[in-house]
């Protein structure tokens, strides 16, 4: 837990730009939510390939694994219930790309189409929130007693190693 | 601080060291985490220890390899419930890809059951009532019923088919008592025709008090009408009346010449013996058994594609409908099957031998590879087995149809006792065979054997009627029986036969033999009495019917009369008195 505390401090302190860490949070959440396959490899894919916090995106990454425990049986039986459309089936049936995909998997379906509904507000609330936590509350965070007790705590060792 | 996002100039060496390590860990460590998961999720589903040696993964050609599985017995912790020394399976990587599971080949080598364990097992959860599981042994389990309770299972209908009438007559006796309310009484007839009379009776004087008294008779002749509405409903309701009371008799009387007949051949004392005692005896055992078929049933249903009427068997149960985590789509043309194994050869150690299960073609969805799934079992000169064969096939199409034929050669029966106290019967040895066949279509059951019991030894330290029938069926070279069942799975309709039925009726029931026949002489009083009562009634009710039909009609006619006559009587009256003014005006002109 303290590790985690430290790493997410780390980050929200670092250089990275609050869109980068936008965009790891919300392909993050994406690649959480899919079942792994040839989609979370495409995402992978993406982040290294652009300037996005690797970091936030693995930390985001297993934290919405695990949040899926929950959420995979909701939206499996959503996802079923709403995908018995005709024209839909017919486009999966017929296209083998997407079934390379395994768009024709309930939960794959499901999480792909969440996951693009939520990519563009996730990152846009994340950089907004970064660049709020920056600009308001980041140096008043310092000087509060918690913090100063925090950084003479086993949790500030850990992150001035981190750094 | 860095604003935008760019290009990473180290990005596909990231992805492929990231690529790399996943295929080095999936390699390295899929092996154990499926172990890991196997072992969960069996241990939480049987309640028992699991142990599993290893499983290993191949990647080319992509196999799966477990080694020595052992699943506790939880009801026998020293010995496996199940167990097998190895199974692979090859997956065909393309459709894999697509997220289909197509395995080349199947095979399990040393499948055993009940074998015992070098260690005992933990035991997680209590096994459950053994009517939960499909347990042969128990199909010869049988209680000898005694006489009460052969009559008792006769189900005669008559006593429900009386009970039946009696609440029908109640409950047509208050419709009709309701209905009598209604009608119009004796004064309110004689009122009706006072006010009809009075108003033919009394003198026109002009065309407004014309107008007036034809007003007036309107309104009588409404009010007149709306009261023949009603005497027709009640006229309408007595006829339905009659016709309900007629058919409940009729029903009454079928019942009762059934159920007369049920009993004649049940007793069936004319021939000298019982008819149908191995039904009595082995039908319903038989049929609890074959309806335990239906857990068969329920276990492949999750699998099963959506659009077959899935629930008609399982809608009696209250089982939690299993659905699987990532469902594949009712796509309307696949590829492939959801899964397929294409060949499956299953190893199987038992009672000293071995057999060897072949199956082919195992998928739920039938229709896209155009075949059905076959599957054959041959075990050969096991100790206590000379020969058995099973072999069927099962598709689920526009419906599920199974189809399942078997031949058992020379099975040494094991000491068993069949019933117990009084009527406890052993078999000490016998050597048993089989032949029959099977048909399953969605939940409907179809199904036919025979059984041969030869060199049978029973005792019985019983009553002398038990040991009577023991001695009986020792001299017997053979003892054949033939099962039948039919219908819903999960209550078959089941008919057992048997040649000796009449010589297994004379020993067992003996002095019962006697108790029949008195019973079915106090029988016969009773339903006798049952239906001179239920008949009695009848004959009152259809002359009170008859009375009340005579005095609606009574009614009936009584306003038709007032209608017409007294209508007729007023339109001549005015016609008189206008001729009269007409004939003094033309003689007053003369």
């Amino acid at each position: 837990m303290l590790t985690l505390l430290a790493r997410i401090l780390k980050v929200l302190n670092s250089q990275a730009s609050p869109w980068q860490l936008g965009w790891a949070v919300a392909l993050g959440l994406f690649a959480g939510i899919l079942p792994f396959g040839l989609l979370s490899l495409l995402i992978v894919l993406l982040v290294c390939l652009l300037t996005i916090n690797l970091s936030t995106f693995i930390l985001v990454w297993g934290l919405t694994e695990g949040l899926m425990l929950l959420l995979a049986d909701p939206l499996e039986r959503l996802t079923w219930h709403y995908a018995q459309n005709e024209q839909l089936l017919a486009l999966l049936a017929n296209n083998e790309p997407l079934q390379l995909l395994h768009l024709h998997h309930t939960l794959t379906l499901g999480a792909f189409l969440l996951g693009l509904i939520l990519l563009l507000p996730i990152a846009w609330l994340s950089q907004l929130l970064v660049t709020q936590y920056r600009e308001r509350v980041m140096n008043s965070v310092q000087k509060w007693k918690l913090m100063q007790m925090l950084k003479a705590s086993k949790l500030f060792t850990l992150y001035e190693k981190l750094q | 601080m860095k604003n935008a996002i760019g290009l990473r100039p180290s990005g596909w060496l990231v992805f492929i060291i990231f690529f790399a390590a996943l295929l080095a860990l999936v390699y390295l460590l899929a092996g154990p985490a499926i172990r890991v998961g196997m072992v969960y999720s069996l241990e939480k589903s049987v309640g028992s220890e699991v142990n599993i040696d290893k499983v290993s993964l191949q990647l080319a050609p992509l196999a799966l390899r477990i080694h020595d599985l052992q699943i506790t017995d939880a009801a026998k912790p020293s010995h496996n419930s199940l167990s097998f020394s190895q199974a692979s399976a090859a997956i065909e990587l393309w459709p894999a890809l697509l997220g289909y599971y197509v395995v080349e080949e199947l095979s399990i080598d040393g499948l055993q059951y009940g074998a015992q364990r070098a260690q005992e097992g933990a035991v997680y959860r209590q096994p459950g009532t053994p009517g939960d599981s499909i347990d042969l042994a128990q199909l010869l389990q049988v209680d000898l019923p005694d006489a009460d309770e052969l009559i008792a299972r006769a189900q005669l209908q008559t006593p429900a088919k009386a009970e039946a009438l009696k609440q029908l007559a109640q409950a047509e006796q208050q419709q009709l008592t309701t209905l009598k309310q209604q009608l119009p009484s004796k004064d309110s007839l004689a009122q009706y025709q006072q006010q009809v009379k009075a108003l033919t009776d009394s003198k026109i004087e002009n065309a407004t008090d014309l107008a007036a008294k034809a007003e007036q008779l309107q309104q009588l002749k409404q009010a007149l009408g709306e009261e023949k509405a009603k005497v027709e409903q009640v006229k309408q309701q007595l006829l339905q009346s009659k016709t309900a009371l007629q058919q409940a008799v009729a029903e009454l009387n079928a019942a009762s010449k059934a159920d007369y007949a049920k009993v004649q051949q049940l007793a069936n004392l004319s021939d000298g013996g019982l008819a149908g005692i191995s039904q009595i005896l082995l039908g319903d055992v038989w049929g609890q058994r074959i309806s335990q078929l239906q857990s068969l049933y329920l276990l492949v249903k999750p699998y099963l594609p959506e659009q077959l009427p899935q629930d008609s068997a399982g809608s009696a149960t209250s089982a939690p409908k299993v659905v699987l985590p990532n469902r594949i789509l009712p796509l309307p043309s696949q590829p492939y099957p959801d899964f397929w194994v294409k060949t499956a050869r299953v190893n199987w150690l038992l009672g000293g031998g071995e057999g060897t299960l072949t199956l082919n073609d195992i998928t739920a969805q039938h229709a896209l590879i155009n075949s059905a799934t076959t599957f054959s079992l041959d075990v050969k000169q096991l100790p206590q087995l000379a020969a058995f064969n099973l072999s069927g096939d099962f598709a689920v199409l526009e419906q599920m149809v199974t189809n399942l034929s078997w031949q058992l050669e020379g099975l040494n029966l094991k000491p068993l006792s069949l019933g117990k106290g009084d009527t406890a019967l052993d078999l000490a040895a016998g050597l048993l065979s089989s032949s029959g066949k099977l048909n399953l279509t969605d939940n409907q059951l179809s199904q036919q054997a025979s059984l041969v019991l030869k060199a049978a030894n029973f005792n019985s330290s019983g009553n002398k009627y038990l040991q009577q029938l023991a001695s009986l069926l020792n001299q017997q070279t053979q003892i054949p029986l033939n099962i039948s069942a039919s219908g819903l799975i999960s209550a078959p309709e089941v008919s057992v036969r048997s040649s000796l039925d009449k010589l297994l009726g004379d020993a067992l029931l003996g002095e019962a033999k006697q108790k029949v026949a008195a019973y079915q002489s106090e029988l016969a009083a009773k339903l006798n009495s049952q239906l001179q009562t239920g008949l009695g009634g009848q004959d009152d009710w259809a002359a009170m019917l008859t009375q009340q039909d005579g005095e609606v009609a009574d009614i009936s006619a009584s306003i038709e009369n007032m209608l017409n006559a007294k209508l007729a009587d007023a339109k001549d009256q005015a016609k008189d008195k206008l001729k009269d003014k007409l004939l003094n005006k033309l003689g007053g002109g003369n």
